[in-house]
């Protein structure tokens, strides 16, 4: 179109986006490292372990030297009679523990403490912290001491006290127990995130709904709900990633028991076969296939979510043109 | 310096920002670009200043082609309609950022900051943070920080929009009057044509991202070149109404639904050889409300603006804005007869909405 | 005359707040009969729908049917909450009518729920376990006062006057007898062991469930919904979320609770500390001492270097997640390269990655890279640096996507007048932009803080005899050191560990608070 294009003007900008794009990759560069040091290459090396039949009889740290048995891993694991077990545990434990703790929960706890006076609620929301800060080996402590046999037990102090019959939790209701222990963590993320959109939402727009004549219920349900939508959904999405992958507390607490598996989650199968078998004998192979289906899990609920949420309209054009 | 831009087009992707706009702007000429909001005149500005780089075309700042240039290398101060102070630094922080980048002495940054912030007036804020100022400290803090380089070339973004109307009245004169003393090359993006109006040597006109017109204030008002420049030009705006201009008896007759008007010899010809209807339009002023009017209409709604009134007044189906003065007690509803100024009514093609008496 | 006028100021002060009393009471009955039907059919979806589906999937849980029974439990008084709700109305202008209108509600849902639990033989009318005998506690034993003729004691051959030493061989009290008795299922064999005169017999009897439809059983019932409607219709309403966050809260507040005490206790019963001898009491400084002496059962060590390692992970990987974080994400947010799209929903499914089960590779990974000269000192396995490096890598994710957004949130005009001004891309970054996140700075440094402070997988595994031992570490190599594990000693160092991050946490909260400005918005 233009005549008085300059000479060699395209390869000027061409070398220019390209310095541009070196500063980006600058800025990128030791994030970008980590990630491929500590994420990638794990990934890449995970998949190759789980070809390999390593354990601790046949240890070695080079990985040149590891036998080769192509799919085996996972046809074990496939024909595993509780494997389908373990899988539809973790079903279980990520949407019961995700619905009832760490949406709805968390949201009737930052509803409450944006209610009240302001102090009460930084006062509530840090004791709510509580269980996230605390080492999980003293916040398991507590709670085998709540479900703990007569006399021990603090539930069946209650129980006794009121005249109840006393239950061993452990064996009778450890879903239970796995679930509102973690539940009790994984309140304070997505109430964190909750009480802090609450707080974004302009005051004048809360006052106008009083003004117009709401109850404060109404005021939550037809106000403050969607306009935390965005919130909502982020922190479905990201703890329930958080849930699959998280297993410390299960092992702490019921280490997957009482019995076979009754309590085993995928993520903590991973760990006990590639860590701490039972028998003293570390299946590093095995385990990496459990690990693999566990990562392949999480990147296709991760691709899911970020379809149906389009999380990529967050990614809005830089509009600056700098290097 | 003087600014050449030469066929600038810019694209995002699919979406035009500007298309094929060719200006030149001399030297401590101060021009504005007036258009809507979407018309291309911050983008414009944004090439101008190196933030964006050109798809096509080229810019030039006196000789030199300034396409590949980064802001920092092109020597230019830019006022922006948020301020764009940095908050967690002093006045004197902001102001004397440009030169702590240039790598200025210590002792000479204080000495100019000083300089520049007692022509702004806000040699006593210095040590104040940018939360603490009303909004026009701000706006001058903002503007000190641009001058405070010596810039060859200033640029504004819409700088007067978050002021309240008397402020913007003031810094209007205060900008206008400072652009002429440094007589440093200027590009003021508004989209207030009274702004524009007052203030530029030469308004460029846009409109979906191309140029509709690039005069002088007065010739942009007088002799606009497309219907879109004699809308946006002036308020209250041009009032518009196709009409069928023809010839009979030796004289000119334009002519529609209840509107029946004689033109003037010179107008009149131009508008009579064009073949098929054309749009009229007549600025407000330019129609009275008399008892020897012609054209009988009703008085639609009166908005009294102080010191006169702006009254819409509805002929068939065509209404007419027009300026009545605010001693006249006009009620709505109230039929009146009005009187047009047939020498000072454009012509403009339907199709294409060019100027049927300039040419461009 | 005097009458009529106060008619008229009745009239004047009531007319527009009062319908008629049986339009109120509709509205009453049909509140709390929609909530109590939304409860129910929840119950039923839970432990006749969601239940067995995932008994189909072999999960052995009773989280479905606890969920269930929690539900009708607390079924009715949601409903009488729901119904006095429209009484409320009243508290404070007419108190009768308030109170007339909640206990009719009241009385009215009680009586279907009654209904209900008849029909159905569950709740006060639910059969119970018996062995059909009266007992009393005596000085010998569980004497039995009386047995009903043809009932389970009296099939076993148990009489008047026998008196009941154990159940099998374990001695029991009356009290104890009573708790197993009520444990058991229909048909359950006890063997009980008793005194007949002189001699000493057993016989088994078998468990019958008798199904008790005593309806003065409801009265304790009745009286516990009327008191529990008048709490509700005369509680300030401001006072309600208090009560239920106090609620919620309880288990830990009791929780936190027992582990405070325990850690000035000898040893605990519940939340009871007992002596030596079983006795209230055993109250000791004893578990806090030990940690600043240095001493645990035999264990030497010396807290303070220990702290201060704690400290400085925390301190050194907040930094270093800060710095990286802040990078990526103005990156991501400001400037515009290839596969730029991919690294932002790539930081997203990063979260999604089992970063423990990742535990395995990463050895091999700080393995080779201990291998690289020079720098393989500071960064391979078993070194500060490498699992510094590691603990960073994992809190990526979530620190990447915040700062990001956080970016998001400046204004374009911001780093335009920065790069007009003069500065590059880097001082725009440090000098403008960062200085202007520090909202989001400091939210993330709170939970990359916190995380450092706690860690200990990574710590644990990667730094393998290297005598480095942050507070977590410490407490489990207090586990592993000590046997038997002395756990009110491990609960007053876990306590030691937690008081400094929970005060810096009250201290942090508000900040934390500015999570959303940025980091979580979305453009909805």
């Amino acid at each position: 179109m233009s005549i008085l294009k300059p000479k060699g003007g395209q390869s000027q900008s061409s070398r220019n986006a390209l310095r541009s794009y070196l500063g980006a990759y600058g800025f990128m560069a030791p994030a970008g490292v980590l990630v491929i040091v500590f994420f990638l290459i794990p990934v890449a090396i995970v998949l190759y372990l789980s070809v390999t039949n390593l354990a601790s009889s046949n240890f070695t740290s080079d990985l040149a030297k590891m036998e080769f048995v192509g799919l085996r891993n996972y046809e074990t694991l496939l024909n595993d009679q509780f494997a389908r077990k373990i899988f539809f545990n973790t079903i279980f434990y990520v949407l019961f523990t995700l619905s009832i703790f760490n949406v709805s929960a968390a949201l009737i706890v930052s509803l409450l403490t944006t209610h009240i006076d302001r102090n009460a609620g930084f006062l509530f929301r840090a004791l709510w912290i509580l269980p996230r800060i605390t080492s999980p080996v003293v916040y398991i402590l507590i709670w085998k001491r709540m479900m703990a046999e007569a006399p021990f037990g603090i539930i069946n102090q209650f129980n006794e006290f009121l005249g109840q019959p006393t239950y061993n939790y452990v064996a009778t209701n450890p879903w239970v127990f796995v679930i509102v222990v973690n539940g009790f963590i994984g309140i304070s993320f997505g109430m964190i995130i909750f009480t802090s959109a609450i707080e974004s939402i302009p005051k004048d727009l809360l006052n106008a709904s009083l003004v117009d004549g709401s109850s404060k219920l109404q005021r939550i349900r037809y106000v403050i709900l969607p306009l935390i939508r965005w919130p909502l959904l982020f922190v479905v999405t990201y703890q329930t990633l958080s849930l699959l992958t998280s297993f410390v507390e299960i092992q702490l607490l019921t280490d997957g028991g009482p019995g076979l598996y009754r309590t085993e989650v995928w993520s903590l199968t991973a760990f006990h076969r590639a860590l701490s078998n039972y028998f003293g004998n570390a299946q590093w192979g095995y385990g990496s296939a459990f690990a693999v289906l566990l990562v392949l899990i999480g990147v296709v609920l991760a691709v899911v979510y970020m379809r149906v949420f389009r999380f990529d309209e967050l990614i809005a054009e830089p509009r600056v043109e700098v290097l | 310096m003087r600014i050449t831009i030469d066929n600038l087009t810019k694209k995002f992707g699919d979406v035009v920002g500007v298309e094929d706009l060719t200006l030149h702007i001399d030297d401590g000429e101060f021009v504005a670009f007036l258009g809507p909001s979407g018309c291309g005149k911050t983008t414009t500005l944004l090439t101008l200043a190196g933030i964006y780089k050109p798809t096509e075309g080229q810019i030039r700042f006196g000789e030199r082609v300034v396409n590949q240039v980064q802001p920092k290398d092109r020597n230019i101060g830019m006022v922006f309609q948020s301020y764009a102070l940095y908050p967690h630094m002093t006045v004197f922080q902001n102001i004397a950022y440009p030169l702590k980048l240039k790598k200025v002495a210590k002792n000479i940054q204080r000495e100019r900051v000083q300089q520049v912030a007692n022509v702004m007036g806000i040699g006593n804020l210095l040590d104040r943070r940018p939360g603490q100022l009303s909004g026009g400290q701000q706006q001058r803090v903002a503007l000190g920080r641009a001058l405070v380089k010596e810039p060859d070339v200033l640029l504004f973004d819409e700088p007067l929009s978050n002021l309240d109307a008397r402020l913007r009245l003031t810094m209007r004169g205060e900008i206008k009057h400072l652009q002429k003393d440094l007589g440093i090359t200027s590009i003021y993006v508004t989209h207030d044509q009274v702004e524009a109006m007052t203030m530029a040597d030469r308004i460029a006109v846009m409109n979906g991202g191309h140029l509709q017109a690039f005069d002088a204030p007065d010739e942009l008002y007088s002799r606009p070149k497309t219907q879109f420049v004699a809308g946006f030009v002036g308020n209250p705006p041009m009032n518009f109404v196709s009409v069928e201009v023809s010839r009979s008896n030796g004289r000119f007759i334009a002519e529609t639904d209840r509107l029946r008007l004689e033109v003037g010899g010179d107008r009149g010809g131009a508008a009579a050889g064009f073949a098929g209807a054309v749009v009229m339009g007549i600025r407000p002023e330019d129609i009275q409300i008399s008892g020897d009017g012609d054209i009988a209409g009703e008085i639609y709604v009166v908005e009294p603006l102080g010191r006169e009134d702006l009254i819409d007044v509805r002929v068939g189906p065509h209404s007419f804005l027009l300026l009545a003065g605010a001693e006249t007690q006009y009620r709505a509803g109230e039929e009146v007869k009005l009187a047009f100024d047939m020498d000072k009514v454009q012509f403009f093609d339907p199709q294409t909405e060019k100027s049927i008496l300039w040419q461009q | 005359m005097a009458g009529a006028g106060s008619i008229e100021m009745g009239k004047i002060k009531e007319a527009p707040v009062a319908p008629p009393i049986r339009r109120d009471l509709l509205e009453a009955l049909q509140t709390g009969a929609i909530s109590m039907a939304v409860m129910l059919i929840a119950a039923i979806f839970f432990s006749r729908i969601i239940g067995p589906l995932f008994t189909l999937g072999n999960v052995e849980e009773t989280v479905t049917d606890v969920l269930s029974r929690l539900l009708l439990l607390v079924m009715p008084y949601v409903a009488y909450i729901a119904a006095a709700s429209v009484a409320r109305r009243y508290t404070y202008i007419d108190t009768a009518r308030a109170l007339g209108l909640a206990f009719t509600t009241t009385l009215a849902l009680f009586s279907v729920v009654s209904a209900g639990h008849y029909v159905s033989d569950t709740g006060v009318f639910a059969p119970r376990p018996a062995l059909q005998m009266t007992l009393v506690q005596s000085d010998a034993g569980i004497r039995v006062e009386s047995v009903v003729a043809g009932g389970a004691a009296d099939l076993a051959g148990i009489q008047a006057g026998d008196v009941i030493t154990a159940i099998r061989r374990d001695p029991v009290d009356l009290q104890a007898f009573n708790r197993r008795v009520s444990q058991s299922l229909e048909g359950d064999p006890l063997r009980l062991r008793f005194i007949r005169g002189d001699e000493e017999l057993q016989e088994t009897v078998r468990i019958v469930l008798l199904s008790g439809k005593h309806f003065n059983a409801l009265l304790p019932g009745l009286a516990f919904a009327l008191a529990f409607t008048a709490i509700i219709v005369f509680l300030p309403g401001q006072w309600a979320p208090y009560i239920a966050l106090v609620g919620l809260l309880s288990p830990l507040l009791i929780g936190y609770f027992w582990v405070i005490v325990a850690t000035f206790s000898f040893r605990t019963e519940g939340l009871v500390p007992l002596d030596g001898n079983d006795n209230f009491g055993g109250l000791t400084l004893k578990n806090w001492e030990s940690i600043f002496v240095g001493n645990i059962a035999g264990l030497e060590f010396n807290i303070v270097p220990i702290f201060m390692t704690s400290l400085a992970i925390a301190v050194v990987m907040t930094f270093i997640v800060l710095l990286v974080s802040s990078m990526a994400g103005y990156a991501l947010s400001r400037m515009n390269f290839p596969g730029r799209r991919f690294f932002l929903s790539f930081t997203l499914i990063l979260h999604g990655f089992p970063a423990i089960t990742l535990l395995i590779p990463i050895f091999f990974v700080l393995l080779r890279l201990g291998d690289i000269p020079f720098i393989g000192e500071l960064i391979g396995f078993n070194t500060i640096g490498g699992i510094a490096l590691v603990m960073v890598a994992f809190q990526l994710p979530l620190g990447v996507w915040l700062m990001k957004g956080f970016f998001d949130n400046i204004p374009w005009d911001m780093e335009r007048s920065a790069l007009i001004d003069g500065a590059s891309r880097w001082r725009t970054y440090w000098e403008i932009l960062l200085p202007q996140i520090r909202p989001g700075l400091l939210a993330l440094g709170i939970f990359a803080f916190i995380g450092g402070w706690n860690a200990y997988i990574i710590p644990a595994t990667y730094s393998i005899g290297s005598g480095v031992s942050n507070l977590p570490v410490f407490l489990e190599e207090l586990i592993d050191a000590t046997a038997p594990v002395d756990w009110n000693q491990v609960a007053a160092v876990g306590l030691f560990q937690l008081i400094p991050i929970f005060i810096f946490f009250i201290f942090a909260q508000e900040y934390l608070l500015n999570i959303y400005a940025g980091g979580a918005k979305g453009t909805s």
